[in-house]
């Protein structure tokens, strides 16, 4: 196995933890390459189109890299309710990309979730994991005018 | 373990334990439709084609997986599954693209085989192309040379400029193969159907009905059989020595031809149905329908006019002088190029413009090409002799105005703008009608009939088709009907009920709505230009009725047959989800829009 | 004035939110030597940031809505008067804190603390008697699977219990699948011991070797505090099972963003390293399950009702409730309402109690409540006064499912409510079965039709038919109930599937395809706030918006502090493309 991903050793080769190693390869490259697939399928000892297979099966596994700032717009049914298509709208006018784009700086990257578990502040959206409620327009902006300045 | 029993559309039914339900059915003879079951994966259960219901709890369980339990009762053949599979087959289909058949096999009114026979051509095999060919075309020759070309209309070769030739190649086989190929026939087995007609549609009942052991005779008015084919179509279209060979073939298939009868006159139905055992009515559309202007007897009609001219074997005719053709149409094109070769200075007048005419465009285009003049956007409004002796028809202009429920733009007169044309002969060629014989029901277009299975009503076997069911239409067509009747006829002779077959077929779509980057197909795309025809120089074009251009090659045609692309599915022969929705009567289209 | 004991500030995933990580810190910087911990939550979520200040006689003073201010926390300690709050009483009457008693009270990863509560007292009982029995004290509780299916979860381990094998696996399934539902991940972060104590009763009444808890990845907090907690538990040797040489082995795994992984079977292949895809049944898992050994799954929440149950008996749990659904629900309550959050309730009592009682909605504002996410169905208001149990939800055409209740007020399009669901479910469909797949995708593609506009009264009779068929004709439970947000809206609102397709008009203003935007000139105060917020230039100069150019992003209406700007039926607004 190429020396990159030699991380992965830290998990056993039961092919129960497939999954796992997948997600470990996320939490690191923040996405799963096709070099990322390779490491996987040879640790797993799985061939490369079934670890392909079972990562395009779930919704968490990106293969393409996403930006610095990942935000988790969500669509759950509380927050669906309490309009977070217009959320959406908003935060892809203001940074210009559509669900699952990138920004060409690489700063920001979007995507819609179902679901973040606080519906009793919907409607929400994470950043990096952090999660920003009862959102409306002006908040919105503020919270990305924030991370623009971070960079 | 004990065998497990339970009742399969009540029957008692015996498993093995581990047995599916799908198993156990097929043991008792209880098919079950599936897909996505092979024996040699797991089981998968993923396209629930294969559903029955256990009736005990109301549910629906995949057979391929599900092991029946003791005293389980499962329904596999009620209409409630029924539907529950139409369903799980129509959403599949609704995710399915591609071509089942190739365009051109749908496209064409009798449904040959065209990819076929163009691949048969292609490879020089011109016999066996002829013998795909009369699977459902039995006139090869005249349809090679005066079809209309459905199939090329539709051939996806549009896309990047001209279709496949694709007619060459049956009137190439045909020339090179008929006479010589011998189709095996079945014994006869003493059933005998009379025919009334010769034409297209009497012939092609003649031949199908051949094929199931049943002899005919056919009934003709004229001294010579063919119909259409012999009176109407002109010589230099289709050369009826040809045609002559052609028919010549029936008479080694026990076909006897009865000419100079007429019915009504030299026999009636009452007598054919006392004498056959069926009796199938395919006498044409020979009536030529009126302009309905002042002066109309004075025009010959069109259609009576070619016969007349036909039955002189376009030999010592009178030179029609200035004449004038009214219509648009196919006949109108034929009456117009015959009065040329007469030596007539012809003028057509058609009330629309030229986009609108029904007349075949190359039929247009040769017409004018041999110094055929048109009036367009003219229409007749009297018509009387001068004191000359000569004719004088009276015009008016046209304009287009609002589309009618057909889509066609309806001509309305320009006022004021009469004018006359002087004529010494005026022909109406502006469509035809069907006399329906006495004592059979007419509709609207002519003879009715139950169009299941082209039965007229009542308790005698009496069928009709053709022209003079459908108002006239194509040789094609006609053979098409012809065939169809003969199936009906024997399937009533053989005490079935006649059944269409449901014909299933999964399209991606007119080439008009396909782009060249879509013409991904197996074979790729030759840069050869379509084959053209040598005509005949253009002075024999207007003083002869010799035909217009000789066959094209063998070897051509094999050429030009590469550029088709093959559009049709590799998997049709053996396509299970084309098997399913045949038999559960699934349209792919039953879940878009 | 009474001292304080200890400062206790909610930081679950809803706290964290609301800001109480800078809470936590001003509190801690002015607290001095007070203990300050970090708890749960206490269920009400609208009023978060909470802070409760414990005092030493006992009693204890909660703040809400606490500003992350150095002021703030000063205010607190000095037990200010100003934003104190208390539960409102009718509320308070109508809840029942048996399985959440402890959550957002106690220091979620504090082992100790958990016992000093009575943690682990249930887990001692249940060792003092036989495994067999203490299945039957579930059984006698009547408690039913909490995840949605309600199958009696005391016969569930009977089964498990009766295959005489030395390995067999018993699963939580944390994986919270829909979207509006969030008590699982709140008992997970706020009493994991709970959670893994039933666990432990589980697995010693019915045999379990080895525990998986399968939580969405979306819960990091939850995972963090599992994690946790079961360290601290096989520190205190807790995971040895009376009676067993072999200490039992638990691990987490974390889902990868798959509904349908919430579904037994595919939970059990996604445990195995497959695609999560449903598998048929039989074999049942309790049968064949995670590589082929005898497999039980129950949820977080029935887990969490194990302690209290067999730390009460059976005969008291099962004195709560209805008469086929015993004991309490927390539902997750969200969506129109004044006060979301979780409530946990008895089995029996009204959604009007639930609505306006507990969640504080107005009545007349609300239209319907939406449960059971995407399998369930909405219940419109007439219809509020039904005893919730598992089968009074069912006859409604909805159903109990997780827990989670949406409150629909009436300014939402039911139409749109629908075609919400069904985007969900037919992009979560794991692409199985036919009917699931395609179906619900045909289903969900008429739904975008009608709401942009465009529908027709074939349509709405094509859903009809289409819907049952694919209930009848799927393998699991999320294909089997895909079309019920359709078809009981269809029941109970189908006037507004008319008004939709024959006069193309969206009541609520919700259907974009369906409405214009209006400025209305006579409140303007051209204050333009307007004009620079519109991302598509769609406000002139002179103040109108052009709704060739809108795309109904509601940003301005947002703004206008006139409330000048609103959502009008299309034809009614400038340069519609139906004019009047
Ligand atoms: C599509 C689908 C999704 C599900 N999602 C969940 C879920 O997220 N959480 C859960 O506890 N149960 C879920 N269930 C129900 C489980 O399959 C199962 O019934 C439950 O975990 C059993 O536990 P219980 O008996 O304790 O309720 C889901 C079922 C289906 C069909
Ligand atoms: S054959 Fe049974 S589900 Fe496909």
């Amino acid at each position: 196995m190429s020396e990159e991903f030699s991380y992965l050793n830290q998990l056993g080769s039961d092919k129960g933890d497939l999954i796992k190693g997948l997600q470990l390869v996320q939490s690191r490259e923040g996405y799963v390459s096709d070099e990322a697939i390779c490491a996987v399928s040879k640790h797993f000892s799985v061939p490369e189109a079934e670890v392909e297979g079972v990562l395009t099966f779930y919704a968490q596994f990106k293969r393409v890299k996403p930006g610095k700032y990942q935000i988790s717009v969500c669509d759950g049914t509380a927050c669906h309710i309490k309009g977070s298509t217009q959320i959406q709208a908003w935060v892809s006018a203001e940074l210009g990309i559509k669900d699952g784009e990138t920004t060409p700086d690489g700063l920001f990257s979007l995507v819609t979730v179902a679901c973040l578990g606080c519906c009793s502040l919907a409607p929400v959206l994470s950043i990096n994991g952090k999660v920003y409620g009862k959102l409306d327009r002006k908040g919105l902006t503020r919270i990305l005018n924030e991370y623009r300045k971070m960079k | 373990m004990p065998e497990i029993q339970f009742i399969l559309d009540g029957k008692e039914v015996t498993a093995q334990p581990g047995e599916t339900i799908l198993q156990a059915a097929e043991k008792v003879g209880i098919h079950i439709p599936t897909l996505c079951f092979n024996q040699k994966i797991s089981r998968t259960t993923s396209c629930f084609v294969c559903v029955v219901k256990d009736v005990k709890t109301g549910k629906f369980l995949p057979s391929c997986s599900a092991c029946p339990s003791n005293g389980q009762v499962i329904e596999s053949s009620s209409p409630e599954v029924r539907e529950m599979r139409r369903t799980a087959l129509g959403l599949l289909l609704s995710e399915h693209t591609g071509d089942c058949e190739a365009p051109c096999t749908m496209a064409c009114p009798a449904h040959a085989s065209v990819e076929e026979y163009v691949r048969a051509g292609r490879k020089g095999n011109f016999l066996e192309a002829l013998k795909i060919i009369k699977k459902r075309i039995p006139l090869p020759m005249s349809v090679g040379r005066v079809c209309p070309r459905f199939c090329e209309k539709d051939c996806r070769r549009n896309i990047d400029g001209k279709p496949v030739a694709i007619n060459e190649v049956k009137r190439i086989a045909a020339d090179l193969y008929y006479d010589e190929y011998m189709e095996e026939l079945p014994p006869l087995n003493g059933k005998k159907v009379a025919i009334v007609g010769a034409g297209p549609a009497g012939f092609s009942a003649a031949y199908y009905l051949r094929e199931q052991g049943i002899q005919s005779v056919l009934y003709e008015q004229m001294p010579e059989p063919g119909g259409m084919l012999r009176y109407g179509i002109p010589e230099f279209r289709l050369p009826k020595d040809i045609l002559r060979r052609e028919l010549a073939h029936f008479q080694k298939m026990d076909v006897e031809i009865r000419c100079n009868q007429k019915l009504g006159r030299d026999f009636t139905l009452e007598c054919l149905k006392a004498e056959y055992d069926a009796v199938l009515l395919a006498v044409g559309s020979w009536s030529s329908s009126s302009m309905r202007i002042e002066g109309e007897d004075l025009a010959q009609q069109g259609i009576a006019w070619l016969g007349d001219i036909a039955g002189k074997n376009w030999k010592n005719c009178a030179n029609p002088g200035r004449t004038v053709v009214v219509g648009g149409g196919n006949t109108a094109m034929d009456c117009a190029r015959t009065a040329l070769r007469l030596g007539g200075d012809v003028t057509v007048c058609y009330r629309r413009t030229r986009a609108e005419m029904p007349a075949e465009a190359n039929e247009i285009q040769e017409a004018m090409d041999e110094g055929v003049k048109f009036e367009f956007l003219t229409a007749p409004l009297s018509l009387k002799k001068a004191e000359d002796g000569s004719l004088r028809l009276a015009c008016q202009r046209m304009e287009l105005g609002a589309a009618d429920a057909s889509g066609r733009r309806t001509p309305v007169p320009v006022p004021g703008s009469d004018f006359e044309i002087a004529a010494d002969t005026v022909i109406a060629a502006i469509g035809q009608r069907t006399v329906v014989p006495e004592g059979v029901p007419a509709a609207k277009r002519g003879i009715e009939v139950d169009p299941a299975d082209l039965k007229c009503a009542g308790d005698a076997p009496v069928f009709a088709a053709g022209d003079c069911v459908s108002g006239p239409a194509t040789v094609v067509e006609a053979l098409a009907a012809g065939r169809k009747a003969a199936l009906s006829i024997g399937d009533y002779l053989a005490g079935r009920k006649h059944e269409e077959p449901f014909v299933f077929n999964v399209s991606r779509g007119h080439w008009r709505s396909l782009a060249k980057e879509d013409l991904v197909y197996l074979r790729k795309i030759s840069e050869e230009e379509r084959v053209k025809p040598e005509f005949i120089s253009m002075e024999k074009r207007r003083t002869t009725f010799e035909e217009l251009f000789p066959s094209i090659p063998a070897d051509k045609v094999s050429k030009e047959a590469e550029r088709c692309i093959e559009c049709s599915c590799t998997a049709k022969g053996d396509c299970f989800l084309k098997k399913h929705a045949t038999e559960y009567k699934v349209q792919p289209d039953m879940f878009t829009g | 004035m009474a001292n304080i004991k200890r400062i206790k500030v909610g930081t679950a995933s809803c706290g964290l939110a609301a800001g109480s990580g800078a809470v936590l810190e001003a509190v801690k910087r002015n607290a001095g030597n007070i203990p300050v911990v970090e708890v749960g939550c206490i269920g009400h979520c609208y009023a978060e940031p909470i802070v409760e200040v414990e005092c030493e006689d006992g009693s204890s003073i909660f703040y809400s809505r606490v500003a992350g201010t150095d002021d703030a926390a000063r205010k607190i300690i000095a037990l200010s008067d100003e934003g104190r709050f208390s539960i409102p009483e009718k509320r308070a009457s109508l809840e029942k804190n048996i399985v959440t008693r402890l959550a957002g009270r106690i220091n979620p990863v504090d082992l100790a603390e958990y016992r000093a509560n009575g943690g682990f007292e249930a887990l001692k009982r249940a060792f003092s008697m036989k495994p067999e029995d203490v299945v039957e004290e579930v059984k006698k509780g009547g408690l039913r699977g909490r995840g949605g299916g309600g199958f009696p979860t005391g016969m569930k381990w009977s089964f498990l219990a009766a295959k005489k094998v030395p390995e067999k696996v018993l699963i939580c399934n944390a994986d919270e699948g829909d979207p509006g539902a969030f008590m699982d991940r709140s008992m997970m972060e706020s009493v994991p011991y709970q959670v893994l104590e039933g666990m432990l009763i589980g697995a010693y009444a019915t045999g379990a070797t080895k525990i998986f808890i399968y939580c969405r990845a979306e819960y990091p907090l939850a995972i963090k505090h599992l994690t946790l907690a079961i360290e601290e538990m096989k520190k205190a040797g807790l995971d040895q099972l009376a009676g067993r040489e072999k200490p039992l082995e638990i691990t987490i795994k974390e889902g990868a963003g798959a509904f349908v992984c919430g579904e037994e079977t595919a939970m059990i292949n996604s445990l195995e390293g497959h695609r999560g895809t449903p598998r048929f049944r039989p074999p049942f898992p309790t049968d064949s399950g995670w590589n082929g050994l005898p497999t039980a799954i129950n949820n977080v929440e029935t887990f969490a009702n194990i302690p209290p149950l067999i730390a009460m008996g059976g005969e008291a749990f099962a004195s709560v409730g209805t008469e086929k659904s015993k004991g309490t629900k927390i539902f997750a309550l969200a969506g129109d309402v004044k006060n979301p959050g979780l409530t946990e309730v008895p089995m029996g009592i009204t959604l009007a109690e639930i609505v306006y009682d507990i969640g504080g909605a107005e009545k007349g504002s609300v239209k319907a409540v939406q449960t059971g996410g995407p399998s369930g169905g909405c219940i419109p208001a007439e219809h509020f006064d039904v005893k919730i149990d598992y089968d009074s939800l069912k006859e409604l055409g909805a159903i109990m499912g997780s827990g989670g209740l949406i409150v629909i007020g009436k300014n939402r399009c039911m139409v749109e409510t629908a075609r919400y669901f069904l985007s969900f479910t037919h992009r979560e469909s794991c692409g199985k079965c036919t009917f699931c797949r395609v179906g619900t995708t045909r289903m969900y593609e008429t739904l975008e039709r009608i709401v942009a506009g465009n529908g027709t009264e074939e349509d709405i009779a094509f859903l009809e038919d289409l819907g049952p068929k694919i209930r009848k004709g799927s393998l699991c439970g999320l294909g089997q109930t895909a079309p019920n947000p359709v078809l009981s809206t269809l029941r109970f609102f189908r006037n507004e599937y008319e008004a939709h397709v024959k006069d193309h008009v969206c009541d609520a203003m919700e259907c974009r395809a369906l409405v214009d935007v209006k400025l209305n000139t006579d409140k303007c105060i051209h204050c333009g706030l307007c004009i620079r917020t519109c991302p598509v230039s769609a406000i002139g100069p002179d103040f109108k918006v052009d709704n060739a150019k809108c795309t109904r992003c509601n940003s301005c209406i947002e703004v206008c502090p006139k409330k000048a700007i609103s959502r009008v039926r299309k034809g009614e607004g400038f340069n519609s493309s139906i004019s009047k």
